[in-house]
């Protein structure tokens, strides 16, 4: 039986009258990196919110490792490693007294990975936090989590203001850490391209509904675009059932879906559709990710 | 958990509290240096009959210094936990969220009553030289709603800072400034002897009230 | 407790509110209340009273007005300066000769009210030298108190000057005093004719009058009747120097203590009671009038200089809140709540409930209104309820208090 560190089921929103989600279900099993995507607005800072229990959804629930998010146990909170986006900390404290704070917090405390990191950073030991960059302050949180040795781990946009450097040292760093100890990792983030090298399963969320929940490597293999030039610019493709979206520019067309190349060929083939220059276009999670979603 | 929240308290208000309890000696200094002044030019026992019967305050410069102190700590305290709604932070540590904010309000609450302390020993210390208790007595009667003001300050603004709607916080500040003026009505020394107990007991009860705007934050009220 | 804590902050709500509501109320809407000034014609022997009704009228009892001249002569004794001035002061009154110095000596001015007596008391006071020798008193060097013995403490050292303690202890000790004293009664000021010392009751009720005479202490004990307990004891410093005090005991009787004989005079007249109103006492050539004053009436009572009754007057008017701003407030607040009182010098929470009904209706719409809000929210109302109740109880003050601080748990 597979455990699930993350279970969220039939969680209903509202901000006022304005419909978050409803009836959403994702499940988050152990050992897995999860991604959450979604475009702004799509509910992702909500479902952060609501897992940490900073936010009473009107209805459904989500269960951390069982529990309720809403009266997580301390014993539970300890388990959970919490980055807030922009890698929110203490930063009236310098590094020396965060990690005394933290030592005194969580009774698993491993200071190892934290000072190997901060070993890296060109701070001085008194220098509050509060004075240190994004990118310097990126490391302590993490080295702070690392520390912590929760099981699961949940960022909120963990690659906000971080320069593409700092981005890759805290993806390799978490992704090695993660898999070695078999942590769970739940994570959002801006820059799709980073989740490609961090994630193994995707959600993408769009406005009020889950477009598609799954490994990431199945979700690329069967998730495909096909580019073509088209005789007649006024056709619609749109509605097709098979089609997942559409971006047309004049007779220029990209066609998103699930369905192989032969399906779609016949069926160009079927209603007679005049086309030239068919070809799969190879496509990163970026692209199938706004494929998925659309660009507006 | 005392222990590290204890330790993280300190380190936000270490400064302003050290700061606070010197300007409070200052204060209370200051305030001597003007008795010294006034009993040399008007003989000691002109200046006694002018506290004893024609309602001279001499210790009246320490009016607003307790509330100043609440504001400080409180503010020193409280609003770095709101920057960035680090808070978040705060409540995801292994404990109970009402704990975590108690521990903070009875850490920031024990700073404050040692300054406090501190200047009224001082106080009755260096006032024990030019007066007798019967000047001493009533004055301390006259001295303790400010202090209680300070405390209850301390409450409110802990309550106001952390609220995260910014109506309400509107709506709770006005609260405190129909309640806070109720320390500081004007009357004769010790004139406050009866209804001390009461606002004691009022402010008090008003220490957990920071609860009550944790709690609308837990909750994702916006 | 985080729904404790929500109901400790609507009770302090309530508290400000309820102080800060009726407060901006009267501010806003407060109407000067004009009482009479009623004062003994011996002339005429009847009251005049001076009314304050957009233009000053000078009346008395039947009605009758009076032009500012004829309102002054006859009131001879108050005016006595203006009659000289216009040469219309009479040469007698009611046989006694109208000596303007004699006039000047008789005529004593006293007034009282509750919150000089319902106040904070000083416990330490100056003992001044009654006979110096000089025309002028002086402020003493130290000042004494009563408490297991009576010390006095010099102010330039803050010392006790053991020597004089124990001098005057000694003497009080000898004269039956049992210490402590619970009231100290006198004029602790140069600002006076002369100095008479100090009443003071004992803890057993006995009164002593205390004064220093060439540095030597002088105490003397009154003999008071069995079981007569005082309320305050007021000394005056009249130029007639017949009385040490104006004496108000327990049982709301007025006395007068003479001087050199200690014999304790009674006026005959109940319920005085300057806790509760204030009381003036005006002394002339003729007469004594004991007014009392509260709130909406005025009482006078005329003595003979034998304090035999002559007449007596009483008034009353509509106060604040038979008024239509008192009770439109009656209405809107249920209670009104203040830290202050005109009737004391402390500072409390007092409390003064709605004398009408209406202020029920009112705090029952504002409860409607509430369930009305209650249901668009749709909440569950049993979660309500209390707030609902301290509405109905509290009016308007709770309605504002439980919607400043919202009633959103979540199970």
């Amino acid at each position: 039986m597979t455990s699930y560190a993350i279970e969220c089921n039939n969680l209903t929103h509202y901000y006022g009258k304005k419909m978050v989600y409803e009836n959403l279900n994702f499940r988050v099993e152990d050992g897995s990196i999860l991604g959450l995507l979604g475009k702004n607005g799509a509910g992702k800072t909500t479902t952060i919110n609501i897992l940490n229990g900073f936010l009473q959804p009107r209805s459904g629930e989500c269960l951390i490792y069982g529990e309720n998010t809403q009266h997580l146990t301390p014993q539970n909170k300890a388990r959970i490693g919490f980055l807030i986006e922009g890698h929110v900390q203490y930063t009236f404290m310098n590094i020396h007294q965060i990690e005394k704070f933290y030592a005194r917090v969580y009774r698993q405390w491993n200071p190892e990975p934290y000072w190997e990191l901060m070993s890296k950073l060109k701070v001085t030991s008194r220098q509050k936090i509060s004075t240190m960059s994004c990118g310097q302050r990126s490391q302590v949180a993490l080295g702070l989590i690392l520390a912590q040795d929760p099981d699961l781990l949940i960022l909120d946009d963990f690659s906000m203001g971080l320069d593409p450097g700092y981005r890759r040292l805290f993806i390799d760093y978490l992704r090695e850490y993660a898999k070695a100890k078999k942590k769970t990792i739940f994570t959002t983030s801006h820059i799709i391209q980073d989740m490609e090298r961090l994630i193994d399963d995707v959600l993408i969320m769009d406005y009020n509904c889950v477009l598609a929940q799954q490994n990431v490597n199945d979700f690329m293999r069967s998730f495909k675009q096909f580019y073509l030039e088209v005789e007649d610019p006024s056709i619609d493709l749109k509605k097709e059932d098979f089609v997942v979206n559409v971006e047309k520019v004049h007779n220029k067309v990209e066609i998103y879906t699930y369905e192989s190349e032969e399906f779609v060929k016949k069926f160009l083939e079927k209603n007679g559709i005049e086309h030239r220059a068919f070809q799969q276009v190879e496509m990163g999670l970026e692209d199938a990710f706004i494929g998925l979603t659309g660009k507006y | 958990m005392w222990k590290a929240m204890i330790y993280k308290e300190w380190l936000k208000i270490r400064w302003f509290t050290i700061l606070y309890a010197l300007l409070g000696m200052l204060a209370v200094g200051y305030l001597f240096l003007k008795v010294q002044h006034d009993t040399t030019f008007n003989q000691p026992n002109n200046y006694w009959n002018l506290i004893l019967f024609k309602g001279l305050k001499f210790f009246s410069p320490l009016k607003f210094i307790p509330l100043a102190g609440g504001l400080l700590v409180a503010v020193a305290q409280y609003f770095p936990e709101t920057v960035n709604k680090r808070i978040k932070l705060t409540f995801h540590l292994p404990f109970n969220e009402n704990k975590v904010l108690l521990c903070m309000m009875g850490f920031g609450s024990c700073c404050l009553l040692a300054v406090y302390l501190i200047l009224i020993t001082l106080f009755s210390g260096i006032a024990a030289f030019y007066f007798p208790s019967n000047i001493i007595l009533p004055a301390l009667v006259s001295l303790i709603p400010w202090f209680l003001a300070g405390f209850s300050t301390y409450y409110l603004v802990a309550l106001i800072v952390l609220e995260p709607v910014w109506k309400f916080r509107f709506l709770y500040l006005l609260v405190a400034a129909t309640f806070i003026p109720l320390f500081f009505i004007n009357g004769s020394t010790a004139a406050y002897q009866p209804v001390n107990i009461t606002l004691a007991v009022l402010t008090v009860l008003l220490s957990i009230s920071l609860l009550f705007s944790g709690y609308r934050f837990r909750k994702g009220e916006m | 407790m985080v729904k404790l804590s929500r109901y400790i902050l609507i009770l302090i709500a309530i508290t400000g509110l309820a102080i800060a509501l009726p407060k901006l109320y009267w501010i806003a809407f407060a109407q000067p209340i004009k009482s009479p000034f009623v004062q003994y014609s011996a002339v005429d022997h009847d009251f005049m009273i001076l009314r304050n009704e957009g233009e000053t009228v000078f009346t008395n009892t039947k009605g009758e007005t009076f032009t500012r001249e004829e309102y002054e002569a006859r009131l001879p004794f108050v005016y006595t300066r203006q009659l000289l001035m216009n040469q219309t002061l009479p040469d007698s009154l009611n046989g006694e000769e109208m000596d303007p110095h004699q006039i000047s000596k008789y005529r004593s001015i006293f007034r009282l009210k509750p919150e000089d007596i319902r106040a904070p008391q000083p416990s330490l006071f100056p003992l001044f030298e009654s006979q110096s020798g000089r025309v002028n008193l002086e402020m003493p060097e130290d000042f004494f108190r009563i408490t297991w013995r009576m010390e006095f403490i010099n102010a330039q050292t803050n010392q006790i000057n053991e020597e004089k303690s124990r001098m005057f202890s000694a003497v009080l000790y000898k004269r039956g005093f049992q210490f402590p004293a619970t009231s100290i009664n006198g004029i602790p000021t140069t600002l006076k004719s002369c100095d008479e010392g100090y009443l003071v009751v004992d803890s057993a009720n006995q009164l002593f009058h205390i004064k220093m005479v060439e540095g030597k202490p002088f105490v003397r004990q009154v003999d008071l009747p069995e079981g007569l307990k005082f309320k305050t004891v007021q000394c005056t410093d009249n130029s007639d120097k017949l009385y040490y005090a104006y004496l108000f005991s327990e049982d709301k009787h007025l006395y007068m203590l003479t001087q050199y004989d200690y014999l304790l005079e009674r006026f005959p007249v109940d319920n005085i009671d300057p806790e509760k109103h204030e009381i003036r006492i005006y002394g002339d050539l003729l007469n004594f009038n004991v007014s009392v004053l509260g709130e909406g009436f005025v009482r006078s009572h005329i003595f003979d200089r034998n304090l035999n009754p002559v007449d007596e007057y009483s008034e009353n008017w509509p106060v604040q809140s038979q008024r239509k701003e008192g009770k439109i407030a009656a209405a809107l607040f249920p209670v009104q709540l203040s830290m202050t009182d005109p009737n004391s010098e402390f500072i409390n929470f007092y409390f003064q409930p709605s004398t009408t009904y209406y202020c029920f209706a009112a705090s029952l719409l504002l409860a409607f209104v509430q369930f009305i809000l209650i249901r668009k929210r749709k909440q569950k109302l049993l979660n309500q309820l209390p707030d609902i109740l301290i509405i109905c109880l509290t009016g308007i003050v709770g309605f504002l208090a439980v919607n400043f601080f919202p009633n959103k748990f979540f199970s």
